[in-house]
């Protein structure tokens, strides 16, 4: 009964780390709004707030992705190159066939990205190559085939029908059309990870890889489903992309990993896999796109986005070092606690 | 041992045959290539990626990474041309370079060796941090028109005007670092913790003095590579050394350090930095375009670390997936003789 009691006080605690978490990023988001509505002027327009939107929503696409395969306690660098590929690929089609219905363009786009994925996720598991390098390499492989392809060539937006243009411009219910593709990614990604079988076995793998093999999930398998989700989302990432920055060429999207590590890592996805969540992911999408927004009408450099982007990561994996050490004390300091408990109670009888 | 060893000269082995092999190939591009000029200047402007793969080969070894050393030599090169832009003195200007590329190899050090966090995640955050300071330094311009007196280390001939300085620098510090790391204490304590960090730790090795030491170390290659990269390229602008991480990580895995930690040579990592050299220039023979010689780099990174999982499987196991069919076929045929002849058998038999 104690030990039940425990159990429970143990599972509160942890979620209460999570909800902290939540809170903390909610309150992080408060605080920059204010200052940049203090300091720019027009920070607090509706305008504003929809260009934000647009961006928030393709990190956030790519960046539920990456937490899938950040949660099997692996990483994904090659997700900038994808949708560079999959937006050139996409937008040359359209380009070459304005009558294309847009359904079958996003398809294309992910079809791609699904591919470069699997490949990722091949090179891991059966090929035992660490992510970190698998991705590396993949990365720059990518990149040069993207400048196969596009031969050195851009395509316009005015190349590009209207239909497709209109995503990023149109904005039904108020929302532009880009972020209700995100909502339904989100809805659907945090669905998966909440109650499919499948998606819980993210978790178990990243939590302890060996406990979860021995418990019967196949990891690899699981492993190279992450992988080639995310580069599918990637995939649909790059048709956002295409709608949004309709300039596109051989190195779109270059550094755009790093918005999305960042965008995950600063959300609550632990670097040791494990745990995160989509919610967690949404608001460091929203946070990332905020505070770079309010950079750019600051008018400070380009560069200080970047320098940012990766002080914040330095930080949140610090941070969630930090708490998760603490965590597991507390919890280490209850069981001790319970154990004693129940030889004082047996010695008793 | 005896194994590992005869392993080592076999990889090493390998590289040469593979970069006479290249040579072979680079003869039927150009009728230039065989001169002892050009055989010469062949590594000259790929000694600053030696230096950096030398400083990675430790980080490596003891089962760390270091993937912002190219980000830390943007900002030592930066700071340099700045400082000396601003009227101090050239080698007092490279030695603070030096000293900010060692300052900011501690902060990986502290925060991965005294913080215990993740070395993959940290450094990709200071990856991008580094890489943002850079530009905030030294915002877009470049810096050139160093006095030759300095340059001469990078782009200098002694030896009657035949012998690349930078290749002499290259030399001696792969003289240096070999005796090092593989003939003082300080470079077997690597072994041991790249090999297993707790029993390291229960041995008694400092692993947490060592892990930042190895962190600064690489800090101080980065600088010192960026020293002789304003030298051979006579400019220094904040995109310095950019997309030369590839080249570094591949050097460090083609020479047959082990990607897990625990093993590797500094002689293998030269011989790698040979066969990079010699394969871009090839390329670079036969008309093939950055971008398609980083996919043929990258897909040697990738074959670089299947080779040595393979090698290291047979090593260990032999053939491992012939073994694990017959030890597959060995339980099962155990398991039915077991049905058959103990029907009723107790678990515990």
């Amino acid at each position: 009964m104690t030990a039940l009691a425990g159990r429970l006080r143990a599972q509160h605690l942890a979620e209460a780390a999570f909800r902290l978490r939540e809170l903390g990023i909610g309150v992080a988001l408060m605080v920059a709004i204010a200052f940049f509505s203090i300091r720019a002027t027009n920070f607090l327009t509706a305008g504003n707030w929809q260009d934000i939107a647009k961006d928030v929503a393709i990190v956030v696409v790519v960046a539920i992705g990456e937490t899938m395969v950040i949660l099997t306690r692996n990483i994904d660098l090659s997700v900038g190159s994808i949708v560079g590929l999959s937006a050139f690929v996409c937008a040359d089609t359209l380009a070459k066939h304005p009558g294309l219905p847009l359904v079958l363009a996003a398809l294309l786009a992910i079809a791609v990205g699904f591919g470069l994925g699997l490949v990722n996720g091949l090179l891991v598991v059966v090929a035992r190559i660490p992510a970190i390098i698998a991705t590396l390499a993949t990365l720059a492989i990518y990149r040069g085939i993207s400048f196969q392809v596009t031969n050195g060539q851009a395509i316009s937006a005015f190349q590009l029908p209207d239909r497709f243009l209109n995503l990023a411009s149109t904005q039904p219910l108020g929302l532009p059309t880009l972020a209700w593709f995100a909502l339904v990614v989100a809805l659907v990604g945090a669905a998966i990870l909440r109650w499919a079988p499948w998606g819980r076995d993210f978790y178990a793998i990243g939590s302890n890889p060996g406990a979860a093999r021995l418990a019967g999930i196949p990891a690899g398998r699981r492993v190279v489903t992450a992988f080639a989700l995310c580069g599918a989302l990637a995939g649909l990432g790059g048709f956002m992309w295409a709608a949004r920055f309709p300039n596109v060429d051989a190195v779109a999207a270059t550094d755009f990993e790093l918005d999305v590590i960042t965008a995950a890592v600063i959300g609550g996805v632990n670097v040791f896999g494990g745990s995160g969540s989509v919610l967690g992911v949404v608001l460091g999408a929203v946070l990332v796109a905020t505070i770079q927004d309010g950079f750019t009408l600051l008018q400070l450099s380009e560069f200080w986005k970047m320098f940012f982007n990766g002080f914040a990561i330095v930080v949140a994996v610090a941070l969630d070092a930090l708490v998760t050490q603490r965590l597991q004390e507390a919890l280490r300091r209850r069981r001790r606690a319970e154990v004693l408990e129940q030889r004082y109670a047996e010695a008793g009888t | 041992m005896r194994l590992v060893g005869r392993l080592l000269v076999r990889w090493e082995t390998l590289l040469v045959i593979a970069i006479v092999g290249v040579g072979i190939w680079s003869v039927t591009l150009s009728p230039f290539f065989l001169v002892r000029a050009n055989l010469l200047d062949l590594l000259t402007p790929y000694v600053f990626i030696g230096l950096m793969a030398f400083g990675l080969t430790f980080v490596v070894i003891a089962g760390e990474i270091d993937i912002s050393v190219a980000s830390t030599l943007a900002v030592s090169v930066v700071t340099f041309a700045q400082l000396f832009a601003n009227g101090v003195n050239v080698w007092l200007a490279a030695l603070v370079g030096l000293v900010v590329a060692t300052a900011l190899g501690l902060v990986n050090g502290l925060l991965v060796g005294i913080l215990n966090l993740p070395s993959l995640a940290i450094t990709l955050g200071t990856l991008a941090a580094y890489q943002g300071l850079a530009f905030v330094i030294l915002s877009g311009e470049g810096v050139a028109e160093f006095p030759t007196r300095y340059t001469d280390l990078g782009g200098g001939y002694v030896w009657g005007n035949q012998l690349p300085i930078a290749l002499i620098v290259l030399l001696v510090f792969a003289l240096v670092l070999g005796v090092v790391l593989h003939a003082t204490r300080f470079g077997r304590y690597l072994f041991a913790i790249g090999s297993n960090s707790e029993a390291a730790r229960l041995s008694g090795i400092p692993v947490a003095r060592v892990r930042v030491t190895i962190f600064m170390l690489s800090g101080l290659m980065a600088g010192i590579a960026g020293v002789v990269y304003v030298g051979s390229f006579g400019s220094a602008r904040a995109d310095a050394a950019q997309g030369s991480l590839l080249d570094v990580v591949t050097a460090v895995v083609l020479g047959g350090v082990n990607i897990f930690g625990g093993a590797g040579s500094l002689l293998g990592v030269l011989l790698a930095l040979v066969l990079v050299a010699e394969l871009r220039n090839g390329m670079q023979l036969a008309n093939l375009g950055g971008d398609t010689q980083n996919i043929v780099i990258g897909v040697l990174l990738l074959a670089a670390i299947v080779a040595g999982n393979v090698i290291r499987g047979i090593e260990a196991h032999g053939f491992p997936r012939l073994e694990l069919r017959r030890s597959r076929r060995e339980v099962a045929a155990g398991q039915r003789a077991e049905a058959t002849t103990f029907p009723n058998s107790p678990k515990g038999r």
